[in-house]
């Protein structure tokens, strides 16, 4: 993920080596500010190499891949606390293999935590995935990587979601309401409103981007709500 | 963080958000995803407004779907309103869901009920639904308030249209007005 593809495995800026700080003083808040950048490649190697680096590396790659995981559980599981038991799952799935030198090709991590994502989203679905024992300081490192907080933070405020919904025009809200409420596929809003569905997601696709800027045009202007 | 080479759309990211690619192209978009910060970002900028829109109940609920959420451990209380009534009611901490019963209703004739949500003192539309889940044998219309409406102005008028069966005729008309109350919560106390 993040310096593994965005500079190519071999040719990243800030190379990291065990043993340098290139730590933030506030690494224990793990989603934060990047506090290494290293590639997930080097990552993997230094977890599996156990030396005094490998916890903080642990820390940084949960930090990386904790919200894409999130974001998988939300799509695939259509569910916040599955989703994040799904975050729990994969992340400790990933350092025990990565601790045990099992990666195959560190070069593709993002591969290899989709690829256990996926494995897993099925069992999450149905049973308590994280009903297994572990090491609690493996458990501590994957919990402290909760992306849910920020997901919180950027998710849409009920209360002006409504109002900004009601500033739709009446088609578009009713393709709005009828995919992300009521789950129906394009062709069915289209059979439902005597529309096509191409004409159903251009209007779609327009619809949540003006909810989008309503939302944080609101966000903008509101005042501090005092709880 | 480095540009993308080959950005997904927004039209794409909305459609995968909606569940409306096909398999294969979902697969390929997870695994774009994964490893791409700049469209994971977008991504996440689609889904605050999706998956908020999953979160939010209707404004207006089916006995059968009331009963299912409080069967899943959510903490019902249930208020009923006469036509023409003006209430205050408070969103109790021990509460998730506050259910406004608008009774007093003849709908053994109804064909549809509509809902519409004003701001009592803007007049300002909140919700504006054709057509409404109700329950003829009890003669209402059950409202469901959520917490985080709490960011909503506090005075509502809740007006109905009940539109008969066969067109015939004017739609019988109610108006009920109920003023929320939000107590503050309380310092360290558990979350909302």
């Amino acid at each position: 993920m993040t310096a593994a593809t965005a500079h190519g495995s071999a040719g990243w800026r800030t190379p990291w080596t065990p043993g340098t700080a290139i730590v933030t003083p506030s690494w224990r808040a793990c989603y934060g500010r990047a506090s290494m950048d290293a590639p997930d490649a080097q990552l993997i190697r230094t977890i599996a190499a156990a030396g005094r680096d490998a916890r903080l590396a642990e820390a940084e790659l949960c930090r990386r891949f904790a919200p894409r995981i999130y974001l998988y559980g939300r799509r695939h599981l259509r569910d916040e606390e599955r989703a994040r038991d799904l975050v729990q799952a994969v992340l400790l799935a990933v350092l025990q293999a990565a601790r045990a030198g099992r990666v195959a090709e560190p070069e593709h991590a993002d591969r290899f935590v989709l690829g256990t994502c996926r494995h897993l989203a099925s069992r999450v679905r149905s049973t308590a995935a994280r009903d297994v024992p572990v090491d609690p300081g493996l458990l501590e490192t994957v919990e402290s990587s909760a992306p849910w907080t920020t997901w919180n933070e950027a998710r849409a405020d009920a209360g002006a979601l409504v109002r900004c919904l009601a500033a739709l025009d009446e088609r578009s809200r009713q393709v709005v309401m009828l995919s992300f409420q009521d789950e129906c596929p394009a062709d069915e809003i289209a059979s439902r409103l005597a529309m096509t569905a191409g004409h159903v997601r251009v209007s779609r696709h327009r619809a949540v981007a003006a909810l989008r800027r309503c939302l944080e045009s609101r966000a903008a202007t509101a005042p501090e709500v005092a709880q | 963080m480095t540009a993308c080479p080959c950005p997904l759309s927004w039209e794409t990211l909305v459609d995968y958000w909606a569940g409306d690619l096909p398999p294969a192209e979902a697969d390929r978009l997870d695994e774009h995803l994964f490893g791409c910060d700049t469209c994971a970002q977008v991504s996440t900028r689609v889904a605050s407004v999706t998956e908020a829109l999953r979160d939010l109940l209707p404004p207006a609920l089916s006995r059968a779907r009331l009963n299912a959420l409080r069967a899943t451990g959510l903490r019902l209380r249930e208020n009923a309103f006469s036509p023409g009534e003006r209430r205050v009611v408070v969103f109790g901490d021990d509460t998730d869901l506050l259910v406004h019963r608008l009774a007093g209703l003849d709908l053994n004739g109804a064909d549809h009920v509509s809902l519409q949500v004003v701001v009592e003192s803007t007049g300002e539309r909140l919700v504006v639904v054709d057509a409404v889940p109700f329950e003829r044998e009890e003669g209402a219309v059950l409202i469901a308030c959520q917490r985080h409406f709490a960011s909503l102005p506090a005075d509502t008028r809740f007006e109905l249209a009940i539109h008969p069966l066969g067109s015939q005729g004017a739609p019988a008309r109610a108006v009920y007005t109920i003023l929320h109350q939000y107590p503050p919560a309380k310092v360290g106390g558990p979350p909302p």
